[in-house]
C-alpha cells in the first residue's frame, strides 16, 4: 500500500500509540484485501458499545487508546448501548461499566448517538466514503443511500475514526458493487416482516454475493431496511441492488416463492404463546414507523401483562414528541439508547419477545436466551393491545 | 526425523518455539473463548476445555463478532494468550486481534500437517512454520 508522508509518520508513532496501532490495523487489512492506498472518510460509525455484547475485554484497550492521544479525526457516531438509563434498571456494576465505555468513546471524540440508524440523524451525502460498523446500517447505506462503506468491525471502524481514513478495497470501488446473482421474487411480499423473511432466506443462500432483486412489490425504505438488516444477519451481505436488470447473461439465478417466505417466517418463531415483550425498532425506528405505530395506538390500551417497547434514537424521540405521547398514553414505551438484543432481557423478567424484525427474531433465542415470535408491525401491535 | 517447513505469509512479526495446539474448527473469540481463563468454551468445539496460554495456536480461521479482536487483547494483557497464531486463512477479526495484542501471526499455512503436541518453530520474518519434533503420541 502506498502511504503519504503524514501517514508514514502516523505509522511510525509520531502521533502517539493510538494513531500508530490504528495505522497498523488499517494497513494490514488493506494489504490483505489488496488496497492500494488510504482514502479520506466522512464519518465512522462504531459498533461495540453495549456492555452486554462487549464484556470487560475491550475496556483496557479503549482506555489505552484514549490515554495515548486517540482522538477522532472525523465525525463519529455510536451504536446502541446495553440500557436506557431512564427505563431499564440493572445492577450498579452494569450501569457503571456502560457509562465507562461510552465515556471512553466520548473522550476520543465520538458523539454518543447510541443508535443503529445514524443515517436518520444526518443524511449522509450520496457518493461519500464512510467506515461504518453495524451490518444493518452498512447494507442500508450502500444499497439505499448510495454511499460507500465496507462492513467494518468494531476495531477497524475505530481505527478508521482515529486516522480519518480507510483502505480503498471492497465496497469503496465501484467495480466491486456490481450484482452477481439475479433474484426473482415470484411472490407478493405483504409487509415489512415478509421483506425481512426474504432477507434471511437470501442471506442464507448468497452469503456475500451481491444480488439484484427483481419483482419486488411497491415498497418504502423501511421495507428495504428490514430486508437489508436480515440479509446481513444471515449472510455477509454488504449491498443489494434493486434497479432494472441489465442485459447480461447471469451466471447465477435464484427464485423465491411464496413457500420460501412462509417457511422462513415460520422458522423465525420459536413459540406461539403470548409474549412478555412486544418490540418494534430493530433497526431503530424511522419517523414514519413511529407515526405508523402511534396511529395504531391512538385511543388503545396496552395489555397489563406485557410490555411494549418501540426503540429509536434519542434524537428522533425528541423530534417526535407527539407520537411519543400517544405511545406512552397507551401504556407503551419509546425506548432509546438500546434495543432488545443488546440489553439483558432476562434480567428484566422477559422470556419471550414478539417482533417485526427478522434480525431480532433470528438472534433473540441465542443472544438473549428468549423465545421469539415473528410477525408484522400491525400483528405485533394487535397482540400488544387489549 | 526430517524437519518439515510449511511456508505461509507474515501477518504479525516475531519468532518463537512452542507446542502446537491444533483446531479443526474455526474459532470465535467472542463467546467461544473465556476471556478470564483463556479456555475454549464453545460447545462441541474440538478444542473445548483446552487452554490457549503459551500455545502455538493453529486453526483454519476465525469467525463471529469483531469484538473477538478485543478478547485476544484481553488474553494478552492477562498473560493467557497463545505465543503465536497460525491460520489457514487470515480473517479480519483474528488479524486485528493479533495486531493489537502483539501476538506473532502467520497465515496461508497448511495446518493439517501439524498435530496438537508437535514442537514447532514459528518464524514471522519468513512467514514459515517449522515442525521440529512430532508428537510421539499421535
Amino acid at each position: 500500500m502506498h502511504l503519504t508522508t503524514e501517514e508514514e509518520k502516523m505509522y511510525d508513532g509520531e502521533y502517539g500509540w493510538a494513531c500508530q496501532i490504528s495505522m497498523r490495523i488499517l494497513t494490514r487489512l488493506g494489504d490483505l484485501f489488496s488496497a492500494t492506498k488510504l482514502i479520506p472518510i466522512k464519518s465512522a460509525h462504531l459498533s461495540g458499545v453495549s456492555y452486554k455484547t462487549l464484556g470487560d475485554a475491550p475496556i483496557e484497550f479503549l482506555e489505552e487508546l484514549a490515554k495515548t492521544a486517540g482522538k477522532a479525526r472525523v465525525e463519529v457516531t455510536l451504536n446502541p448501548s446495553s440500557l436506557d438509563p431512564n427505563l431499564t434498571k440493572f445492577s450498579r456494576n452494569k450501569h457503571e461499566k456502560q457509562r465507562q465505555i461510552i465515556g471512553l468513546y466520548k473522550k476520543m471524540g465520538a458523539d454518543p448517538t447510541l443508535t443503529c440508524t445514524p443515517y436518520y440523524l444526518k443524511q449522509p451525502l450520496q457518493g461519500f466514503h464512510f467506515a461504518w460498523a453495524e451490518s444493518s446500517a452498512v447494507v442500508y447505506a450502500n444499497s439505499v443511500l448510495g454511499v460507500y462503506t465496507n462492513r467494518e468491525g468494531s476495531p477497524s471502524a475505530l481505527a478508521a475514526a482515529l486516522v480519518g481514513k480507510t483502505p480503498d478495497y471492497g465496497m469503496h470501488r465501484p467495480e466491486n458493487r456490481e450484482p452477481a446473482v439475479l433474484v426473482n421474487v415470484e411472490t407478493r411480499l405483504r409487509n415489512e416482516a415478509e421483506f425481512g423473511a426474504l432477507g434471511i432466506r437470501l442471506g442464507n443462500l448468497l452469503n456475500d454475493k451481491i444480488p439484484l432483486l427483481k419483482g419486488l412489490p411497491k415498497h418504502d425504505n423501511d421495507d428495504l431496511k428490514q430486508l437489508g438488516a436480515a440479509m446481513a444477519t444471515a449472510g455477509m451481505t454488504t449491498i443489494f441492488q434493486t434497479g432494472k436488470p441489465v442485459e447480461k447473461t447471469w451466471q447465477e439465478k435464484v427464485s423465491v416463492e411464496r413457500e420460501d417466505i412462509e417457511n422462513t417466517m415460520e422458522s423465525l418463531s420459536t413459540t406461539a404463546e403470548q409474549p412478555d415483550l412486544v418490540f418494534l425498532g430493530c433497526p431503530h425506528c424511522s419517523i414514519e414507523e413511529l407515526e405508523e405505530a402511534a396511529t395504531f395506538l391512538e385511543g388503545k390500551r396496552v395489555k397489563d401483562n406485557l410490555r411494549l417497547w418501540i426503540c429509536t434514537s434519542r434524537w428522533l424521540k425528541e423530534k417526535a414528541e407527539n407520537y411519543v405521547n400517544i405511545v406512552e398514553e397507551a401504556g407503551g414505551h419509546v425506548v432509546c439508547d438500546t434495543c432488545a438484543i443488546v440489553t439483558w432481557l432476562r434480567d428484566l423478567g422477559i422470556n419471550s419477545v414478539m417482533t417485526n424484525s427478522a434480525k431480532t427474531a433470528y438472534y433473540a433465542p441465542t443472544m438473549n436466551k428468549v423465545d421469539a415470535l415473528f410477525a408484522s408491525l400491525s400483528e405485533c401491535l394487535e397482540t400488544a393491545c387489549l | 526425523m526430517r524437519i518439515r517447513v510449511l511456508k505461509g505469509r507474515t501477518i504479525v512479526l516475531g519468532y518463537c518455539r512452542g507446542t502446537a495446539l491444533v483446531a479443526k474448527k474455526p474459532i470465535s473469540f467472542l463467546g467461544g473463548v473465556d476471556p478470564n481463563t483463556g479456555t475454549i468454551i464453545e460447545k462441541n468445539h474440538d478444542l473445548e476445555g483446552k487452554k490457549l496460554k503459551d500455545t502455538i495456536l493453529c486453526f483454519p480461521h476465525g469467525h463471529g463478532s469483531t469484538v473477538g479482536s478485543y478478547v485476544l487483547y484481553a488474553l494478552a494483557k492477562k498473560n493467557l494468550a497463545p505465543k503465536a497464531i497460525v491460520n489457514q486463512t487470515a480473517d479480519p477479526v483474528v488479524v486485528v486481534g493479533a495486531i493489537i495484542a502483539e501476538i506473532l501471526m502467520v497465515d496461508q499455512i497448511d495446518i493439517r500437517q501439524i498435530r496438537s503436541g508437535d514442537k514447532v518453530e514459528v518464524d514471522g520474518e519468513k512467514g514459515a512454520v517449522k515442525i521440529l519434533e512430532k508428537n510421539p503420541c499421535t
